[in-house]
């Protein structure tokens, strides 16, 4: 077999990438013509990586690690960018002339994050995600009137940059104690050097730019402003597809190590608790509901993280299960916010009232999505919840379990807050029907199909992720 | 003077003051500045790893050169950014822009 066709699902996204940037030279680019590019070509990505799930293999010198692991995460990647790409049909928030920059961006952005799930080498690690970063941070300041929200775009980028910094130079000691750049031997060598008080600042420094990524406690800093001062369509798109990179690199890097390194399991558990709990308690303030959102994601982070740190393989595949209900779940709430505001602005939760009336469709979606969220069953979220308690009691971590549970009550508090504005509460004012168009409503149905049928049969899934966590520790 | 340990302790204090300069900083410019002392720190790091312990010659060279291509990078996107933000707001100060409560 030829060594390129390893590569062919980037290769894909590279030729994507490459007919937005000229479209994005064209001088009258039509926005209807370039939404049913960006549908087609997304969705052809997704076919593109589903025909590459049984690749196997290493590129570039060992560098890039092509396994089961990395292919279902760069499906799940390819499958959040294609359903946001679907709901750009009506991409308000951005000037009509930026919309092939618009697409650019996310491919590339897209592109780069494929790459990091499969990058194995400290050196490509830090490239691709900088280059999945630099795309964000040119995507959140892209909108339109944003007067109100101008200084969103810089936060993000300086708080993105240092974290980024601060990891590149835990790297540098990394490389210092180890004399070597890949992950897998870096790991390997961890344990020996573990005394030097340079390897364990290397460590936890080069822990931020992961934990930018995902939003977790130190770092999280970033996500509500960014949520909120982004367009509808970017903040779905980094809650749902650049979480899952996010997630994939955490594990990739904790799934290599397998090393009993208490103090370090131990830094990952506090890390887990300030997450979750620091965001169901600030989420049930929240009026905006992509605030709320945000504050959510913090928590989610934080319970992905529960499955992350037990570091047997039924932790990695019951944290790669979460990461594919996440996905399922976060969006669907997302396509529902993005519709009901689909003049781009910012929805508070009170807009929401009698949705069940508006469009009976999207206020179901809704309702499961956040059932979903909260971890009711017999929503996909709550098996995804159970298999990473699960697992987390197999190791015995049973006070880290009891927490997560009280924060998944905590967290329902605050779900049942949207719920309840859909459906019981009057609207003030008229608002205006919410027009679902045929694409939202096949989408919305696929979503409630997922999400019910993953939930209640998950043992297909659950042999895939088991295979894919099988795959990373081989 | 020409031992490992010069280069990393000059490596450190180069980071550590650009820590604190994003810290401190209250102007936009001179944040992205202090973000290029911090990655210059690791830079020297690499570079000072590579020539006295590597067993690979050139490996931490060649980081430093991405890294520089990639500082760059940085510099241009976030000097676009504030510029965009210079024309809304006529200051590129921090504490005029806090209208979002992080």
């Amino acid at each position: 077999m030829m060594k390129w066709v390893l590569f062919s699902p980037e290769l894909y996204y590279v030729v994507m990438a490459a007919v937005f940037f000229f479209m994005s030279l064209e001088r009258q680019a039509e926005p209807r013509k370039l939404y049913k590019w960006a549908v087609i070509l997304s969705g052809v990505g997704v076919l593109a990586t589903v025909l590459g799930a049984r690749l196997q293999g290493t590129l570039f010198f060992d560098a890039y690690r092509i396994d089961l692991f990395s292919q279902v995460f760069k499906i799940l990647i390819a499958i959040g960018t294609f359903w946001v790409m679907l709901v750009c049909s009506e991409l308000k928030g951005v000037d009509e002339r930026r919309h092939a920059e618009f697409y650019f961006l996310m491919t590339i952005c897209t592109l780069a994050m494929m790459m990091l799930v499969s990058a194995v080498e400290l050196l490509t690690i830090y490239i691709t995600l900088e280059l999945s970063s630099y795309s964000l941070f040119l995507l959140v300041p892209m909108r339109k009137h944003d007067g109100e929200y101008a200084e969103t775009g810089i936060k993000y980028f300086m708080i993105g940059a240092t974290a980024s910094a601060m990891m590149l130079f835990g790297l540098s000691y990394l490389y210092g104690v180890t004399h070597t750049t890949y992950v897998a031997e870096v790991v390997k060598a961890l344990p020996r050097v573990f005394n030097q008080p340079a390897a364990v600042l290397g460590l936890v420094l080069a822990l931020a730019g992961f934990l930018f990524k995902q939003a977790l406690f130190p770092f999280h800093i970033w996500a509500p402003d960014v949520y909120q001062g982004s367009t509808n369509q970017v903040a779905a798109y980094i809650a749902t597809g650049s979480k899952m990179a996010a997630a994939a690199m955490v594990i990739r890097f904790i799934g290599f190590g397998n090393a009993d390194s208490g103090y370090f399991v131990q830094l990952l558990m506090v890390l887990s608790v300030l997450s979750m709990t620091f965001g169901n308690l600030v989420a049930i303030i929240q009026k905006d509901i992509k605030r709320l959102l945000a504050y959510s994601s913090i928590a989610h982070a934080g319970y992905m993280l529960i499955g992350i740190l037990t570091m047997t393989e039924q932790g990695y595949a019951s944290a790669i299960y979460y990461a594919l209900a996440y996905l399922i779940m976060n969006f669907a709430c997302f396509m529902v916010i993005i519709k009901v505001a689909d003049d781009g602005h910012n929805l508070q939760i009170k807009e929401l009232a009698g949705l069940h009336k508006r469009s009976p469709l999207l206020a179901m979606t809704l309702m499961l999505g956040l059932f979903g969220l909260a971890g009711i069953p017999p929503t996909v979220g709550f098996t995804g919840k159970f298999l990473v308690f699960a697992a987390a009691l197999k190791k015995g971590y049973l006070i880290l379990v009891i927490i997560g549970m009280v924060n998944a009550t905590l967290s329902l508090y605050y779900y049942l807050i949207v719920i309840k504005a859909a459906y019981l509460l009057k609207p003030v004012r008229e608002y205006l029907p919410v027009r679902v168009d045929g694409v939202t409503r096949s989408l919305s149905i696929a979503l409630v199909v997922l999400m019910i049928c993953v939930g209640i049969f998950p043992d297909r899934f659950m042999q895939l992720t088991e295979a894919a966590a099988a795959a990373l520790l081989m | 003077m020409n031992s490992l340990s010069t280069y990393l302790i000059l490596a450190a204090m180069l980071f550590c003051l650009g820590l604190l300069g994003v810290l401190q900083r209250r102007n936009l410019i001179g944040m992205l500045i202090a973000i290029e002392l911090m990655l210059g720190g690791a830079s020297i790091n690499f570079m000072a790893f590579n020539r006295f312990l590597a067993p690979e010659p050139a490996v931490g060279q060649i980081i430093t050169l991405f890294v520089m291509g990639i500082a760059a990078a940085e510099a241009a996107i976030g000097l676009s950014i504030i510029l965009a933000l210079f024309r809304q707001m006529r200051s590129i100060n921090v504490e005029r822009a806090q209208r979002l409560s992080g």
